[in-house]
């Protein structure tokens, strides 16, 4: 695409971004911090617990199935192999007396305790085994009755915690929805033109979703993931600190690699939502203009572009692909030899008797715990970027101060439009391309006023300025004697109705699209209403008449149609100042008549300004303003112009 | 299911890449069972202290080298596995826009586009995740699982059979949660959708609702949008939130199960302490397909219904299409007749157009007015099928339209719509829609002819100049310019034009009504237009009204009749040619 208009382009946004990103994110928690923090304490619950099953696994192999270390003692009697783990009897007990006497040449003795090596346990009678270990056996019904508990507890408070941090993150979108819809819609209509539609439907749908993952999984991963992370590592260097210090030397390795996963994981992301963007853009398009892409018979070339970028959106997704291929494993790499150090290092300590077995055991446990947190950060640091990538675009636009002026002090205005002067009013869209060069006029109220000329003149401008759509870039409009920048917007629209030549219904019934939200109009009233803006007829060929659900974009009816109810949607409207820009474009001449037959009964009182190509439409005005050239070259009634023998006889000369 | 055919194509194509990336991922899989077993031999060497150190350092480099095959082995299963998940996702979303493109117009009065849009994006995403991430859980679920089971089997049978009483529980939980998943998710995705289509109609009326200061409506419409979407969402979660904790819970069952027995084999020295250990490794392994179970299942229901709704659009028929049977040739010639044609949009409403018979000769002109509804650019739209007929028939050539091939039926006709759409290219593309066979000489002409050459002159990059979504940068007037441009420079046997002039002053459309009755090839014109000086020289005018030919004749006959179209006339005439003729 050529790149020479003030349209679109998404610009990539520098990094500096992230911590004003996290600034303007956080008061939007403000309303659930309660709930957020619920959550966070639920999370370090969940993640004791989750540390504390390897633990009790440990307790349960130390304490009693393989007991310690300490409990063996070399005794003088046995052959010097002071390396050999003993099995402790206490032989105050009858019950044990009794098999210890039966296997007595497998005992040592010592005092009133019985020695047997725990290999010789073997040759023991399995009853006896159960009962001269009954002691151990009870202590494994406990801990395994402890273990039951914590699970079922974790099962619930993992429930628990999911559904807490749904509703706060799924609230936390929904309030941000609608704040940043409420931004766009008060954003001034410039804005529109160079966004399009796909784009910023993306904004306030697909990327609010991606920031809610934002909240719901990472925050609480995050978190998660980091206790269970310094949970670890305590535990870790309870069990030992030396071998602690050694397994963490390949820590710095781990590092360097998710900084360098996560660099590169950030622009493939970036890439990846601008083209999903575009695709969507291409889609509402394409859709919105399939007629004329059947009809050209332009399928297979818009297909082709389409598969263009569609392939982009592909390329990026492999490069994605490449750079989590290379990560996970290398994490899963530094996992293993990490493993493999402890079992190293580890083992030598078991066998210098430093460590006990069950501590090595748990530590490989915790070890390969370990890992996984960190994995899971990375992976999560995808959805990160995604979810962050979105918030820099939603931030983007909330940050754009190309709004509309907002209400300001001044009290609006609290009469009727009686009288609109233009002063000295220049204009252009780009700059550099004037549109309208020092405009003055007066129209009074009551007047019909039309607005002439060639195409191009700025007939529409002019609308536009009056609604405030745009700014002039100098002189002033003034409605009854005061500058409309100093009145509130909303106040000043509320008195002006517009009708424009390509009219949008909004998806409902007719019926709403006229009233249009005022439930001050009686039936009796929307009755008058459709008589007077020639609706009757289209209305009572439909089978359900003004309560037909009109489809998207009003397609169902024609377009002459679609003009017809929204001027009837003016009128229901009640408005001091009516703005006709093209309104009876596709509507015939008969009708037209009309319609401005009720127009002229129903303004009676009021302004109107019409903005038409046809002549006869601008005919009955009151007055007539000719615009050529950014310019108002004459003005007055059809009679005087066409005594003027100026421009504006000439527009109907030229007919012929 | 009928859906899964749907990527079948895609799968099969790729099945070389998929099955070595299934192999690798059991290789993976199978290596990463052999470091529980290392951890076994030197947790067994040490409880019996028979090991030294270079022994430790021989198991401590047997898991350094299995890991880094196993590195090799996941680059190669990701690239492999994962990159086919976007293939799908590519060609699904390409197979979607295509058939899209396919549809005729009933389909789109029917669906909204931003249901659509959601389907390409969204829908389309839910797919990649289950055939890409979720074929990738759910093998290493399956090879992790049977192989963790048979090595724990292989240590002590009784033992794994105890271990293993859960699993019930999980393919009974995960079959009920699924189903209910399965709904939710459909609930969630078309809330989504719903939503979308809010905004989207709100983003495309904004001048409209600036206009009427409806921007509180439109909040409050999105406002109870968003919270349907949100309540959906807590509604699926209630479910998620609980399965996944499910899942554990059952697998830390397991584990309370081998603590248990397991604890009490060891004790009565049934098992060694090195299998008991190496055990819970194993249960470690097994626990990761377990809960995967229950990640997979979810993935592919989401997919699964996501792949439901987009094949509904793909299953989708045309309604108007090419007829079964042979397709009748090259017509002869370039006569149009309609043959006591009816329609309307929808059978429940009344008809658009009545007995309608009329016919035009090859060459000539045939002159269309009447008030709004009347049935005008129903009665255009039929000539191109943009709808077809309800009753009656058109013939181009003596042939009835529905029996020609519609892409030949539409090559022969060029058509320009009362309302503009441009796309967001340059005014080129718009014009010539990239065909490089229309020379700029031929662009130029067509330019000129619809008098749109000053203002194309005056943009800084002329027909190079982008003209933003829908032709923003345009007024009404040019966007109609540019579309008649389009239509002039196809050079068609039969041109339709509906409104023409609409949008423009009379000037211009005074011009514009001389250089379409002045047309190269002389082709057969249909022209709607509400300025009678468009029609005035036409061969034949017909009035329609309520669906209806009211008046029919030429210019002469018709002002003689003293009807609708002799009052417009006088109507218009009265001001626009002050002085008579």
């Amino acid at each position: 695409m050529v790149d020479n208009s003030p349209y679109f382009e998404e610009e990539q946004l520098d990094r500096s971004y992230d911590l004003r990103l996290l600034q303007w994110l956080y008061p939007l928690t403000k309303p659930y911090r309660l709930l957020l923090s619920c959550s966070i304490v639920l999370v370090i619950v969940i993640t004791v617990f989750d540390l504390a099953l390897p633990y009790i696994t440990k307790i349960a192999i130390d304490r009693y199935i393989v007991p310690k270390m300490e409990t063996t003692v070399v005794s003088a009697g046995t052959a010097g192999d002071g390396e050999t783990r003993y099995l402790k009897v206490d032989m105050t007990e009858d019950l044990n007396g009794d098999i210890v006497r039966r296997y007595s040449r497998l005992f040592t003795y010592d005092g009133s305790y019985a020695l047997i090596r725990f290999d010789d346990l073997s040759n023991l009678d399995k009853k006896d085994i159960l009962v001269l270990r009954r002691g151990d056996l009870a202590g494994v019904t406990v801990i395994t009755l402890l273990f039951l508990a914590l699970i079922g507890a974790n099962f619930v408070f993992n429930f628990g915690q999911v559904m807490i941090m749904e509703y706060t993150g799924q609230m936390i979108m929904h309030d941000l929805r609608i704040r940043l819809f409420d931004h766009i819609q008060g954003m001034a209509v410039a804005f529109f033109t160079r966004n399009p539609v796909g784009r910023l439907v993306t904004r306030v749908t697909n990327d609010t979703q991606n920031m809610n993952e934002l909240v719901t999984s990472v925050i609480a991963f995050i978190f998660k993931d980091v206790f269970l992370l310094a949970g670890i590592t305590v535990v870790l260097i309870i069990i030992n600190w030396q071998l602690t210090a050694i397994t963490f030397a390949i820590l710095p390795l781990v590092v360097y690699a998710a900084i360098h996963f996560a660099v590169k994981a950030r622009d493939i992301y970036r890439t990846l939502r601008v083209k999903i963007a575009d695709i969507n853009t291409r889609f509402s398009e394409t859709i919105g203009g399939i007629t004329v892409i059947q009809l050209f018979r332009q399928e297979e070339e818009n297909y082709h572009r389409f598969e263009e970028l569609n392939h982009e959106y592909y390329q990026a997704g492999m490069r994605q692909i490449h750079v989590y291929a290379v990560f996970m494993p290398i994490i899963e790499l530094l996992g293993a030899a990490a493993t493999a150090l402890v079992i190293f290092y580890g083992g030598g300590r078991v066998l210098g008797q430093t460590i006990s077995l069950g501590a090595l055991v748990a530590f490989i446990a915790y070890m390969r715990m370990f890992f996984r947190p960190l994995r899971d950060i990375a992976e999560k640091y995808n959805i990160t970027q995604n979810a962050l990538a979105s918030a820099e675009r939603i931030y983007q636009i909330i940050n754009n101060k190309e709004r509309e002026p907002r209400a300001v002090d001044e009290p609006g205005l609290p009469e009727k439009i009686d009288d609109i002067v233009m002063d000295n009013v220049s204009f252009s869209y780009v700059t550099g391309e004037t549109v309208l060069a020092n405009v003055s006029l007066h129209i009074h109220q009551g007047e019909t006023v039309a607005f002439v000329g060639p195409t191009g003149s700025g007939k529409t401008t002019l609308i536009n300025l009056l609604t405030r759509f745009y700014e002039p870039q100098s002189g002033r409009i003034l409605v009854n004697g005061q500058d409309i920048r100093t009145v509130d917007i909303a106040g000043l629209r509320s008195k002006i109705a517009l009708v424009t030549q390509d009219p949008f219904l909004f998806s409902g019934t007719i019926r709403d699209n006229i009233v249009n939200g005022s439930n001050h109009i009686s039936d009796a009233d929307l009755d008058r209403i459709i008589s007077a803006s020639n609706c009757r007829s289209l209305i009572d060929k439909l089978p359900k008449g003004v309560d037909t659900e009109l489809a998207e974009g009003g397609a169902s009816v024609s377009s002459g149609e679609r003009q017809l109810i929204s001027i009837a949607r003016a009128f229901a409207r009640d408005p001091d100042l009516i703005l006709l820009d093209e309104a009876t474009s596709y509507i015939d001449s008969e009708t037209e008549q009309k319609v401005q037959a009720a127009l002229a009964k129903l303004m009676s009182n009021r302004t109107s300004i019409i903005v038409a190509h046809r002549l006869s439409t601008a005919r009955t005005a009151d007055r007539i303003f000719v615009l050529n050239r950014h310019r108002i070259i004459e003005s007055g009634t059809h009679r005087e112009l066409m005594e003027q023998k100026g421009f504006y006889f000439r527009l109907h000369q030229l007919q012929q | 299911m009928k859906s899964l055919q749907l990527i079948k194509p895609y799968l099969l194509e790729n099945r070389g890449v998929i099955l070595s990336g299934i192999l690798c991922l059991t290789i993976v899989d199978i290596l990463q069972l052999f470091i529980p077993r290392i951890i076994k031999w030197a947790v067994d060497d040490l409880t019996t202290l028979h090991i030294d150190v270079t022994g430790l350092l021989g198991y401590a480099s047997y898991i350094i080298s299995i890991a880094v095959a196993m590195a090799l082995f996941r680059y190669v299963w990701r690239r492999c596995l994962i990159g086919t998940s976007r293939r799908v996702e590519e060609g699904l979303r390409n197979q979607l826009f295509r058939h899209i493109q396919t549809l005729s117009a009933p389909y789109f009065d029917r669906v909204k586009t931003g249901e659509l849009m959601a389907h390409a994006t969204n829908d389309i995403q839910h797919v990649r995740m289950a055939s890409g991430m979720g074929m990738v859980a759910l093998t290493d679920a399956v090879v992790l699982g049977v192989a963790a089971i048979g090595f724990m089997a292989y240590i002590n049978t009784t033992l794994t059979l105890f271990v293993l009483i859960p699993m019930p529980l999980i393919v009974f939980s995960t079959r009920f949660f699924t189903r209910k998943m399965h709904r939710l998710y459909q609930d969630v995705q078309a809330s989504f959708a719903g939503m979308t289509e809010v905004v989207r109609e709100a983003i495309a009326g904004i001048r409209t609702i600036k206009a009427y200061t409806r921007e509180q409506n439109e909040t409050a419409r999105l406002e109870s949008a968003s919270r349907d979407y949100v309540n959906r969402n807590l509604g699926l979660v209630r479910i998620t939130g609980s399965f996944f904790p499910m899942m554990m819970l059952f697998s830390n069952i397991s584990l309370a199960i081998i603590l248990y027995l397991g604890g009490r084999q060891t004790i009565t020295a049934t098992i060694s302490t090195g299998d008991f250990v190496a055990f819970i490794s194993y249960l470690g392994i097994l626990t990761w397909p377990m809960m995967a179970m229950g990640w997979v299942v979810n993935l592919i229901q989401r997919g699964t219904a996501s792949l439901d709704r987009i094949n509904r659009i793909l299953e989708t028929r045309r309604e108007i299409d090419d007829p079964p049977g042979v397709l009748v040739q090259d017509s002869a010639g370039g006569d149009l007749d309609f043959h006591d044609v009816s329609f309307s949009y929808d059978p429940a409403s009344p008809p658009v157009l009545d007995g309608i018979t009329l016919s035009i000769k090859q060459g000539e002109t045939l002159g269309i007015v009447g008030p709004p509804g009347s049935g005008k650019t129903a009665l255009l739209r039929l000539i191109p099928r943009v709808y077809d007929v309800s009753g009656g028939m058109i013939l181009l050539g003596g042939v009835d339209i529905r029996r020609m091939n519609l892409r030949d039926l539409r090559s022969r006709i060029a058509f320009v719509p009362q309302e503009p759409f441009l796309f967001a290219g340059s005014i080129r593309d718009n014009i010539t829609f990239g065909n490089s066979d229309i020379t700029d000489e031929e662009l130029n002409r067509a330019i000129n002819d619809a008098q749109i050459s000053e203002t194309v002159a005056s943009f800084p990059h002329g027909t190079e100049t982008i003209v933003g979504e829908k032709g923003v940068i345009l007024s009404g007037g040019q966007k109609q310019r540019i579309a008649l441009a389009r239509a002039i420079v196809q050079q068609k046997p039969l041109i339709i034009f509906d409104d023409p002039v609409s949008q423009v002053d009379s000037e211009t459309g005074g011009a514009l009504i001389r250089s379409m009755k002045s047309l190269e090839g002389s082709p057969t014109t249909i022209i709607v237009s509400h300025r009678l000086s468009a029609v005035q020289t036409a061969d034949m005018i017909i009035v329609l009204d309520g669906g209806h030919i009211v008046e029919s004749g030429t210019h002469e006959t018709l002002m003689k009749t003293g009807g609708y179209y002799a009052r417009t006339f006088r109507l218009q005439a009265l001001e626009e040619y002050p002085h008579g003729r």
